[in-house]
C-alpha cells in the first residue's frame, strides 16, 4: 500500500504507523565500548554504526599500547604469566572492533567502511610495529625464552613462547643498530613498491576494454551479453564527457577482470577479438608505459633476498619456508616437480583433443592460448555430457546444509540448531548453535550464502570471536560468507556442484575454527601456517563428492526424487576435466613464484621478461598454457602476503587427499576411529603443535602424493 | 579462502583486499538494487522463521498479519469498507453487502494465492480506487441502496481480494502450512474490517436518526471518500 502525504490525518491511525520508528537507539554510545549481553556475545550488529569504528580503533589501539608498556615495564622479573600470558589477554577491545568491522567489510560493506579500511590499514600497521619493535618487551620474552628448559611449560606454552619469541626475532629483534636500521629502509622500500604493483596493476586491468557492437557478440550467451551491457552503462554512468558518454552507448564492454574475460573466451566464436582480450590480459604490468611492473617485480625480489640475508638466511624462501609446513625451497621444488610432468603430459594430451575439434570443425588453425577456454569447453560436452541444469534441482541450498550439518554430525556428532533471534548483519545472514555430542556448546556458525551488490565476490571464512580457555571457557564465532545465486522467486537456491564443494570448503575452515580447544586464542582455530590451514577445509570437500553422502542429501527440490546414479557417475567423471590445464597453469606459477624468491642478495636486478621466460622455458611449459600469473600481474606474490607460498594450495591438497584416502582404505568413510584422530589431531590444536606433527599423529606418516594425483586424473588412468 | 582476520594482538594483512579488487573490480553500490535485495532477504528471513515455528503460532501470527494488513496498513480497504457503512444504517442491507465483500475477496485471495488467477497490480490498485469512487458516490446519488448494491459489492469485492493477495505475496506463505496461514491471514482480514464497521458504528450510534444524519454525515462523508479514492487512481494511474 502506497504511504500518502496526508495519511497523517487520519488520527485513528497514525498513531500505530509511527510505533517501529520511536524504538531506535541511541547513537551516542558506542557499543564497542560495553560488555556485550548478547546470545554467545555475538556482536550487537543492530546498534553498531558506521561511525563507531574509528573511535574503538583509536581507543583499542591506545588501550593495547598502554597494555603493552605495562608489561614491558613491569618492575618484577618476567615470567611466562607476567609477560607471554599478559601478551595473550591483551588487545581485548582492538580484537572485539577488528572482528566485527574487517568481518562486514567484505561482507556487507558500503563506500564508508571501504573508505575506513583505506585509513586504518596504515594505522594498523604503524601499531603492530610498536608492539613488535619494543626491545623491553623482547627482553622479556627473551630472557624467559633462554630459561624454557627450567620452566615448567606445558607443551602448548612452549609453542607459544617459541612462536611469540620468533615474531620478534623475524622482525629484525637480535640484529645489531646498525642491520636494524638497514631492514627499517628495506621494509619501507618494500612497501612502497608492493602498493606501487598494487596500483599499477589495477591501472593496467582498469585501463583496458573492448568495446562491441551487436554484431560482434556472435556466440555470447544472454547472461554474457547483459553483463557486458550492465558494464557499458556502469561505464557511462561514470563518464565525465558527453564524448566518452556515447562511447559506450548502446554497446558491450568486455574487461580484463576475470569475471568478465572468462565468458568471452568460452563463448565468443571471433577469435580474432578472443585473441585482443587475451593478449591485453596477459600484457598487464609489462607494456613499458607509466604502470609498468617489470623494474618493480625485480627490485621487490631483489630487496627481498637482501632483507632475508641480513636477517641471516640464504634467501627470501628460506625466510618464509622456515614457519612453513614445508620447511625448505628443496622441499618445495620438490613436490612441484613431481606434479608437473603429469600435469604437462596430460595437457599436451588436451591439446590434442582440442585440435581434434578444431579440424573436424574444418578450421585451419592451430590451438592457441585464446583458444583454450572455447575449446575446452566443447571437449567437456562432446566427451563428459554432463548437464549442470539437470544437476542443480538435486542441489537446493537447504538439502546441502542438511548434508553437510549430517556429515559432521557423523563424523564427530556435532548438532545444529537454527537460531532466529539473534541479530545478524543482513536478514540472509543465518546463525546456527552448534553442539557436540554430549550436548555441550561449541560456538556459533553464521552462514550468509548469497551473493549481493555490498558483497565482496568469492568465499571465505572468518570468526567474530576466538576461542580461549584461558580466562574460563570462551567459545567462537565463525561465518562463511559464500556468492551463491539468490532464490528466484518460490524457488530455492540452487546450487552448482562446485558451490557445494565451496560449501564444504568453507564449512571445514568452519569446523578449524568451531572445534578449536586451545588455552590461548592466538593460537586457536585457523592460526597455523598457510600450506596445512587449507587442509582442514579441503578434506571435508571429499565428503560431497562420496555417493553414499550425495544420495543421502542431494534429492530433487520439486519431486523429492533421488539424485539417479548415472548422474553421480558423470558428475565424478567430470571432476577430472580440463585438470592438465589447471595444474599446469598453477604448478607454472608456482614454480615462478619460488624462482623469483630463491634469488640471492648479490645477484644483479633482474630483467623480468628474461627470468620469466627462462624460469618457464626450464620447465618446458607449452605456448598454449601461460602461468596463472604472469610476473607483472602476479599480486599474490608481489602485492599480497604469497611470496614463496603460492604452492601452499597444492601442498594442502596433498593433505587432503592423502588424509581422505586413510577413511577410503579403512573402507568406511565415517571411521569412527580415524574421525575421532582428525578431531582430535587436527581441527582441535589449532598452531599448538608443528602442523607436520599434527598431520602425522592423525595419519600416521607424513603425506604422500599418489592420492592427489588418483583424484585429479593425472595418474595416467583419464582417458 | 580464509580471510585474514586474525586473533593475534597484532596483525591484520589487508592483502586480500588488493587481490580482490584487482580481480574483481570495485564493488558498484546502487542503491536500488541494494534496497531491492534487502527486501527479499528479509522476506526470506522470516519464512525461515515461520517454517520452524509451532502451528499455532504460525496461525496467530497471520491473524495479526491479516489485521494488520487493514489496520493501518489498508486504508483504502478502510475507505471502502467505510463506503459500505454509510449507504445504509439498515441492519440487513449492511451485512448482506459486507457477506458479498468478504465472500467475494475471500475467493480472489485464494485463487491468486494459489496462482490460479494472476492480474498485474497495475490494474487492480486503480480498479480497487476506482471501485470506493463507485460506492461512496453510489451514496450520495440514492437515498436507498438498490437492490444491485450486493452483486455490484461483490465485483468489486473480487478486486480486492487481489490486493490482499498482492499484499500477501510481498509478506509470504510458507510453503509447508500453506493452506491454514492463508486461512489465518483471511480470518485476520475479516477482523480488522469488523474493528472498522464496530468502531464507526460506535462513532455515529447516537446521531443515525438525526434527521440531518444524511445531510451533514453520510453524504460529506461519502463525498470525503470519493474524493480520497479519485486521489488513489490519479496517483495510481498517472503519478
Amino acid at each position: 500500500m502506497k504511504k500518502l502525504l496526508f495519511f497523517a490525518a487520519i488520527v485513528l491511525l497514525s498513531a500505530c504507523q509511527n510505533q517501529t520508528e520511536k524504538t531506535e537507539m541511541p547513537v551516542s554510545d558506542n557499543p564497542f565500548f560495553e560488555e556485550w549481553d548478547t546470545p554467545f556475545e555475538v556482536p550487537p550488529f543492530n546498534e553498531i554504526k558506521n561511525e563507531h569504528y574509528m573511535p574503538a580503533f583509536k581507543k583499542g589501539m591506545e588501550e593495547n599500547l598502554a597494555e603493552i608498556d605495562a608489561i614491558a615495564n613491569n618492575a618484577e622479573a618476567p615470567t611466562f604469566a607476567n609477560t607471554i600470558e599478559e601478551m595473550e589477554r591483551s588487545g581485548k577491545l582492538l580484537t572485539k572492533v577488528q572482528g566485527v568491522f574487517y568481518n562486514l567489510a567484505g561482507s556487507n560493506t558500503n563506500p564508508k567502511l571501504q573508505e575506513l579500511q583505506r585509513e586504518l590499514s596504515p594505522l594498523l600497521s604503524a601499531h603492530r610495529d610498536k608492539i613488535i619493535l619494543n626491545e623491553a618487551l623482547f627482553n622479556r620474552v627473551e630472557t624467559i625464552w633462554q630459561a624454557r628448559e627450567n620452566l615448567d611449560l606445558t607443551n602448548e606454552q612452549r609453542k607459544l613462547l617459541e612462536d611469540r619469541r620468533k615474531s620478534f626475532v623475524r622482525s629484525g629483534a637480535l640484529l645489531n643498530k646498525e642491520q636494524k636500521a638497514q631492514i627499517t629502509e628495506i621494509n619501507s622500500k618494500i612497501s612502497e613498491l608492493t602498493t606501487a604493483f598494487g596500483q599499477n596493476l589495477l591501472a593496467e586491468t582498469n585501463g583496458f576494454e573492448i568495446i562491441l557492437d551487436k554484431a560482434d557478440l556472435d556466440g555470447l550467451s544472454d547472461g554474457t551479453i547483459a553483463a557486458a551491457a550492465e558494464t557499458a552503462a556502469q561505464k557511462m554512468e561514470k563518464a565525465e564527457t558527453e564524448d566518452e558518454k556515447t562511447k559506450y552507448q548502446d554497446k558491450y564492454v568486455f574487461t580484463p577482470h576475470r569475471s568478465s574475460m572468462y565468458p568471452f573466451l568460452t563463448e565468443s566464436n571471433r577469435r580474432d577479438l578472443r585473441e585482443k582480450l587475451y593478449k591485453a590480459y596477459v600484457q598487464r604490468g609489462d607494456n613499458d608505459n607509466k604502470t609498468d611492473n617489470k623494474k618493480i617485480a625485480a627490485k621487490i625480489a631483489k630487496l627481498r633476498a637482501e632483507r632475508a640475508q641480513i636477517m641471516g638466511y640464504e634467501t627470501y624462501a628460506h625466510f618464509v619456508l622456515e614457519e612453513r609446513m614445508l620447511k625448505t625451497p628443496t622441499e618445495v621444488y620438490n613436490l612441484l616437480m613431481q606434479l608437473w610432468r603429469p600435469a604437462l603430459e596430460r595437457a599436451k594430451v588436451e591439446v590434442t583433443d582440442m585440435q581434434a575439434i578444431v579440424d573436424a570443425e574444418g578450421h585451419d588453425f592451430e590451438i592457441a592460448a585464446w583458444d583454450w577456454w572455447q575449446y575446452s569447453e566443447k571437449v567437456r560436452k562432446a566427451k563428459y555430457d554432463l548437464d549442470e541444469a539437470a544437476l542443480k534441482p538435486y542441489l537446493s541450498l537447504d538439502n546441502v546444509l542438511n548434508g553437510v550439518f549430517e556429515t559432521t554430525n557423523k563424523l564427530w556428532g556435532l548438532t545444529f540448531t537454527e537460531l532466529f533471534d539473534i541479530n545478524t548483519y543482513h536478514p540472509d545472514a543465518r546463525v546456527w548453535e552448534v553442539k557436540d555430542k554430549d550436548g555441550s556448546h561449541l560456538g556459533i556458525f553464521i552462514g550468509d550464502y548469497f551473493t549481493r551488490s555490498n558483497k565482496r565476490g568469492g568465499a571465505w571464512m572468518s570468526s567474530f570471536k576466538g576461542q580461549s580457555n584461558l580466562d574460563g571457557k570462551e567459545r567462537p564465532v565463525v561465518v562463511n560468507v559464500c556468492n551463491f545465486p539468490a532464490p528466484v522467486g518460490d524457488d530455492p537456491s540452487l546450487l552448482s556442484f562446485e558451490n557445494v564443494t565451496t560449501l564444504f570448503h568453507e564449512f571445514g575452515h568452519a569446523m578449524h575454527g568451531i572445534l578449536t580447544n586451545v588455552t590461548y586464542s592466538s593460537m586457536a582455530g585457523t592460526s597455523g601456517p598457510r600450506d596445512f590451514t587449507e587442509f582442514p577445509a579441503q578434506i571435508l570437500e571429499h565428503w560431497a563428492s562420496e555417493p553414499e553422502i550425495l544420495k543421502s542429501f542431494a534429492t530433487h527440490y520439486k519431486t523429492g526424487e533421488v539424485i539417479p546414479d548415472a548422474l553421480i557417475d558423470k558428475l565424478l567423471k567430470a571432476s577430472k576435466f580440463n585438470q592438465g590445464f589447471a595444474n599446469t597453469e598453477y604448478l607454472a606459477a608456482s614454480l615462478l613464484d619460488m624462482d623469483w624468491h630463491t634469488i640471492k642478495a648479490e645477484e644483479e636486478l633482474k630483467d623480468t621478461d628474461a627470468f620469466e621466460e627462462a624460469s618457464l622455458s626450464k620447465i618446458g611449459l607449452i605456448d598454449e598454457i601461460a602461468p596463472r600469473y604472469r610476473s607483472t600481474y602476479f599480486a599474490h606474490i608481489f602485492a599480497g602476503g604469497y611470496a614463496a607460498g603460492y604452492y601452499s594450495y597444492v601442498h594442502s591438497a596433498v593433505l587432503d587427499s592423502d588424509g581422505f584416502e586413510a577413511f577410503k582404505e579403512a573402507g568406511d568413510v565415517f571411521n569412527p576411529e580415524l574421525a575421532a584422530k582428525l578431531r582430535t589431531h587436527v581441527y582441535e590444536k589449532g598452531s599448538t603443535e608443528e602442523a607436520m606433527e599434527l598431520y602425522k599423529q592423525f595419519r600416521g606418516r607424513e603425506p604422500k602424493i599418489d592420492a592427489l594425483l588418483k583424484v585429479r586424473g593425472l595418474d595416467g588412468s583419464t582417458d | 579462502m580464509l580471510l585474514c582476520v586474525s586473533f593475534e594482538v597484532f596483525s591484520h594483512n589487508p592483502d586480500e583486499l588488493i587481490i580482490l579488487e584487482i580481480e574483481q573490480e570495485q564493488l558498484a553500490f546502487q542503491d536500488q538494487q541494494m534496497t531491492d535485495e534487502y527486501k527479499a532477504a528479509l522476506k526470506r528471513q522470516r519464512m525461515r522463521k515461520l517454517a520452524a515455528m509451532p502451528w499455532q503460532e504460525r496461525f496467530w501470527l497471520f491473524i495479526k498479519a491479516g489485521v494488520q494488513h487493514i489496520i493501518p496498513k489498508g486504508l483504502d480497504h478502510i475507505l471502502f469498507v467505510l463506503g459500505l457503512f454509510f449507504s445504509s444504517l439498515i441492519f440487513r442491507s449492511l451485512l448482506w453487502q459486507v457477506t458479498a465483500f468478504t465472500l467475494a475477496h475471500t475467493i480472489t485471495l485464494a485463487l491468486a494465492a494459489l496462482d490460479v488467477v494472476q492480474v498485474p497490480s497495475t490494474i487492480v490498485e486503480p480498479f480497487i480506487a476506482l471501485s470506493i469512487v463507485w460506492i461512496a458516490v453510489e451514496n450520495c446519488i440514492f437515498k436507498k441502496t438498490n437492490k444491485w448494491r450486493p452483486l455490484i459489492v461483490f465485483g468489486f469485492g473480487l478486486l480486492h481480494g487481489l490486493g490482499f493477495a498482492a499484499v500477501l505475496g510481498e509478506y509470504g506463505l510458507p510453503k509447508g502450512s500453506f493452506v491454514p496461514s492463508l486461512v489465518a491471514f483471511n480470518i485476520g482480514v475479516e477482523l480488522g474490517q469488523l474493528l472498522v464497521l464496530i468502531t464507526a458504528a460506535v462513532l455515529v450510534w447516537f446521531v443515525r436518526n438525526k434527521s440531518w444524519y444524511r445531510q451533514w454525515i453520510q453524504i460529506p462523508a461519502s463525498i470525503m471518500i470519493a474524493l480520497f479514492g479519485l486521489f488513489w487512481f490519479i496517483e495510481r494511474v498517472f503519478l
